[in-house]
């Protein structure tokens, strides 16, 4: 089960980063934290910009896994799905600074 | 023991009496995999035929072929039979025959499970088509929108046929998902480690867990609307703090993956069939390993591309609309390795070949227009016309059907073992092909046209009349050629000539076991030391039909296999499978019946065959094990190994964990629509919360810290078990049934004292229905533990058996586990100010 956990761990954050902006997004709206203007932006926008960035560095930073997999078939997968997950991150993450928030 | 005797031996051991007794009672996978095949060919007809009466209706303007009321229940269960009572089941057929013998094992981890499987997948597709037969089928669209189909606007039976029908379905699903995902990971052949596992077996792991998190939550939104529908709980009514867009987000977070879990098998197909076509091995299998992966991800961030019309704030758009564009990354990066590998290959043009050449023309004109209507401006025009339905027919026959049919090309030699024709499915191949294209392609044009879907006649200035006409057309010619394709199958199976194995030299172990295969599939199991074992040994198979692989001496009538360690593929324990039995049919039979007593709004007469479920899964359960230890058995090149019973990491306890992982999603499901509900739903916050008293915060209490307790004595009663103390393990497993009793007797207390009526508002009925799923995880934990010290206290639990009792601490665990979310999201509004 190890590589099937080590192969799937940039996907699986990519997963649970994709439903956290979601989520804030919404919740963020209802409450109304668009309202709160902040250094030049709103509360939401900080908080969105703030955590898709760590999302695709936290990403990023699985990259080490690759180097603990046992064979080079782990390794290669690995790799390929810890760039896949941080490089949709990075994609579907880019709306919190390319669109209107709640509009 | 020379061969023929082994083959006498085995075959008395594993298989089925003839007969209607056979029929009823065989567990066997090829038995099982080959009838959902064909009752999956047989609905995908029925299917057929209802959408060239679809056709019939909208070839001429004004049309009065069917009326509207049956124009809807026509395009409604054809969408449903084709989602669910073919394209599903058809896989699954597929892989429950197949996959054994592509990893070199003589049957699936849970045979019983399968043929379970099998008989409620009858039964509910019986069900529904006979609502068909009756004129109440359903019709609210294969998506079943609330409030279409909510009581006030569907007052008869056609939507409950649908959400009860669907489920009872979906059960086979899930079971099928579950028996394949334990199966590729436990029972391959010795040696075989999860990089030398045929591509097949990974597209179908990958979507078989799909499945698992995918189906949960389309479960439990017929189970909400269905709720709602009979005791008016309204989640999905806005007036009281329900809403419509619930029941989509519930119905597309399953059915954008379903989309994908369609289409990967089917890609499992290609990249078996396609290289075995080329001559050559399969190019990229690490890149297309990470692909499959990207893909299974992926697809679950896409389901909100089906809601661009629904008034969702730019940004949430933004997110959907980029991760629909993504998952055509990872799609290109297969269809490229595809491409490599015919590249590298000398291609061969037979018939599976043109299958394939089908696919890829209809299948990148299908992706294509996918990454279009990704595109938000786009799809605000083209969304709910005939181009999304030319759009996903291109999808799904290209990517389904047409590989479907390389495979089933492909395989019907070692179905029959008989040689092939290719004359006639030359000529199915070009009439659906040409079929096909006539009559979807004319669908991207009506729809762009302004052609909506679902209407069920136009006007003749309209200007649609002759593309819809050309397109019925097609339709007519494509069903043609389907009807070829099975006179053609039919022909193979009764008039052709017997034909050695392996025609197409393919180097995948199914073709090292005779054609058609014996029940038991391998006289002997291999060691596996390269991705196309026949390839480096052509004598394998030879050789195993003499006995020199593992397992080869039959022994005491038991049905043995392999299991390995999931990564490497070392031996880790024999599994000793359960033989044919009516178990599987009689608790289809009374499951089927309580979604017959629902159906009937016979509510307190379903506690009838619920209370049947639970003694049959009782037996069920009992009817394994031994009671005394077996010790660790020779297996053969002289190696020994454990008896599944008597291992860690036996299928029972890898199928409860995944069981419990497609339950969490379905909770996770319940406590996303309870959020989405509070945060986005019009009319809240609720008139009425639970409030805060001392009852409540005793009741509460007591539930936590005696389902806490309970999981302790779990533990203990296992970990006393394990040092060889019984009547300490059998006290402690009592005690473990009493503390879930007292979690039972509070949270009923909790749900009588303190809760608001769940009709009220949609607060309540999600409290309520939070509180239901936690009493419901009390009791089958309870049932875990009681069963437990049953088997203790019958002889069947020692220090080297302890199955029973791992798998009952799992449960204990789960329900622990769930009963704190819940009570937090019950409890954290109560005590807000």
């Amino acid at each position: 089960m190890s590589l099937l956990a080590r192969t799937s761990a940039g996907l699986l954050l990519w997963a649970f980063g994709f439903s956290l902006l979601y989520a804030l997004q919404g919740t963020g709206c209802a409450y109304g934290w668009q309202e709160i203007e902040l250094f030049r932006g709103t509360l939401l926008r900080w908080i969105l910009v703030a955590t898709w960035l760590l999302l695709v560095a936290a990403g990023l930073a699985l990259l080490r896994l690759a180097r603990s997999a046992s064979s080079d078939f782990e390794k290669r997968v690995t790799l390929a799905t810890v760039l896949a997950g941080a490089a949709a991150m990075l994609v579907s993450g880019s709306p919190v600074v390319l669109t209107s928030a709640c509009g | 023991m020379n061969a023929l005797r082994r083959h006498r031996a085995l075959e008395a051991i594993w298989g089925s009496p003839t007969g209607w007794r056979g029929t009823a009672a065989s567990v066997n996978h090829s038995d099982i995999g080959k009838r959902f095949v064909v009752a999956a060919f047989v609905f995908f007809a029925i299917g057929g035929v209802l959408a060239m009466m679809i056709r019939a209706q909208l070839a001429t303007p004004g049309s009065a072929f069917v009326g509207p009321d049956i124009y809807n229940q026509l395009f409604t269960m054809h969408g449903s039979i084709m989602m669910f009572l073919f394209a599903i089941p058809m896989f699954e057929g597929l892989a429950l025959y197949m996959l054994p013998k592509l990893l070199g094992s003589r049957d699936m981890a849970f045979p019983r499970l399968s043929a379970y499987g099998w008989w409620c997948y009858l039964f509910g597709g019986t069900i529904l088509i006979a609502s068909l037969a009756f004129g109440v089928a359903p019709d609210g669209g294969w998506f079943m929108y609330t409030p279409l189909s909510s009581k006030a606007y569907t007052p008869g039976i056609n939507a409950d046929v649908w959400l009860l029908g669907i489920t009872f379905v979906e059960i086979s699903a899930i079971s099928a998902a579950i028996e394949i995902t334990v199966s590729i990971l436990k029972l391959r052949a010795p040696g075989m480690r999860l990089d030398r596992m045929p591509l097949f077996a990974w597209y179908m792991l990958v979507t078989a867990l799909m499945m698992i998190v995918a189906f949960p939550p389309l479960i439990l939104g017929s189970i909400l609307l269905e709720v709602e529908r009979a005791f008016d709980w309204p989640f999905f009514d806005p007036a009281r703090g329900g809403s419509p867009l619930l029941w989509q987000h519930l119905f597309w977070l399953f059915g954008h993956p379903e989309v994908y879990i369609i289409f990967l098998p089917a890609a499992g197909v290609i990249s078996t069939v396609l290289p075995v076509m080329a001559r050559t091995r399969i190019l990229g299998y690490g890149w297309i390993v990470a692909a499959l992966l990207a893909i299974a991800f992926l697809s679950f961030g896409l389901w909100v591309h089906h809601m661009f019309t629904t008034g969702i704030p730019h940004m949430a758009l933004g997110f959907f609309s980029a991760a629909s564009a993504l998952v055509a990354v990872p799609t290109a990066v297969q269809v490229f390795a595809w491409i490599g590998t015919l590249w590298n290959g000398r291609p061969e043009l037979k018939l599976p070949m043109l299958y394939l050449l089908g696919f890829f023309l209809i299948f990148v004109i299908g992706g294509l227009t996918g990454v279009m209507l990704a595109m938000v401006p786009f799809d605000w025009q083209a969304h709910d016309t005939h181009f999304v339905v030319a759009h996903l027919h291109y999808v799904l026959i290209g990517g389904f059907i047409f590989p479907m049919l390389a495979g089933a090309y492909y395989w019907l030699p070692h179905f029959t073992g008989r040689a092939r024709e290719d004359l006639l499915g030359r000529a199915a191949f070009w009439l659906i092909f040409a079929g096909f294209n006539v009559t979807f392609f004319m669908m991207h044009l009506t729809g762009l046209l302004g052609m909506r879907r679902r209407i069920h006649t136009y006007s003749d200035e309209m200007g649609w009349t002759l593309l819809n006409l050309v397109s019925s057309v097609g339709s007519f010619v494509m069903a043609f050629g389907f009807a070829l394709f099975a006179i053609d199958v039919a022909l193979h199976i009764y008039l052709s000539r017997r034909r050695r194995r392996n025609p197409w030299n393919a180097g995948t172990l199914e073709w090292a076991m005779p054609v058609p295969t014996p029940a038991y599939n391998i006289a002997s199991l291999p060691l596996v030391a390269d991705r196309e074992p026949l390839a480096g040994a052509p004598s394998l198979a030879a050789a195993l039909a003499r006995g020199e692989g593992y397992l080869a001496q039959p022994r005491h009538g038991w049905r043995e296999t392999m299991a390995v360690e999931t990564t490497t593929g070392a031996i880790d324990h024999v599994v000793v499978v359960p033989g044919n039995t009516f178990l599987p049919i009689v608790t289809a039979a009374v499951t089927g019946c309580f979604f017959l007593c629902l159906l009937a709004g016979q509510y307190w007469l379903s506690l009838l065959p619920v209370a049947g479920v639970v003694a049959l899964g009782w037996r069920w359960a009992w009817g394994l094990d031994w009671r005394k230890d077996i010790g660790p058995l020779p297996i053969g090149r002289g190696e020994v190994a454990p008896i599944h019973r008597e291992a860690a990491g036996a299928p029972g306890w890898w199928g409860s964990t995944f069981l419990l992982v497609a339950d969490g999603t379905l909770l996770a499901s319940l406590l996303f629509g309870y959020a989405f509900l509070w945060v986005i739903a019009p009319n809240w916050p609720p008139p009425e919360r639970i409030e805060g008293s001392l009852l409540l915060a005793i009741a509460a209490a007591v539930a936590a810290v005696a389902a806490a307790t309970g999981t302790v004595l779990a533990r203990r009663s296992l970990a006393a078990s394990v040092k060889g103390s019984l009547p300490s393990a059998q006290r402690a497993a009592l005690a473990a049934a009493a503390a879930q009793a007292v979690t039972l007797g509070a949270l009923v207390t909790l749900s009588l004292t303190a809760l608001p009526a769940p009709q009220a508002h949609a607060y309540a009925a999600c409290s309520w229905a939070l509180l239901i799923y936690s009493l419901l995880h009390a009791a089958i934990a309870l049932l875990c533990v009681s069963f437990g010290r049953a088997r203790i206290a019958g002889g069947h639990v020692s220090a080297a058996r302890t199955l029973d009792l791992r798998v009952a601490r799992l449960f204990s665990d789960y329900s622990a586990a769930t009963l704190a979310i819940v009570l937090v999201c019950l409890l954290a509004p109560a005590l807000a100010p």
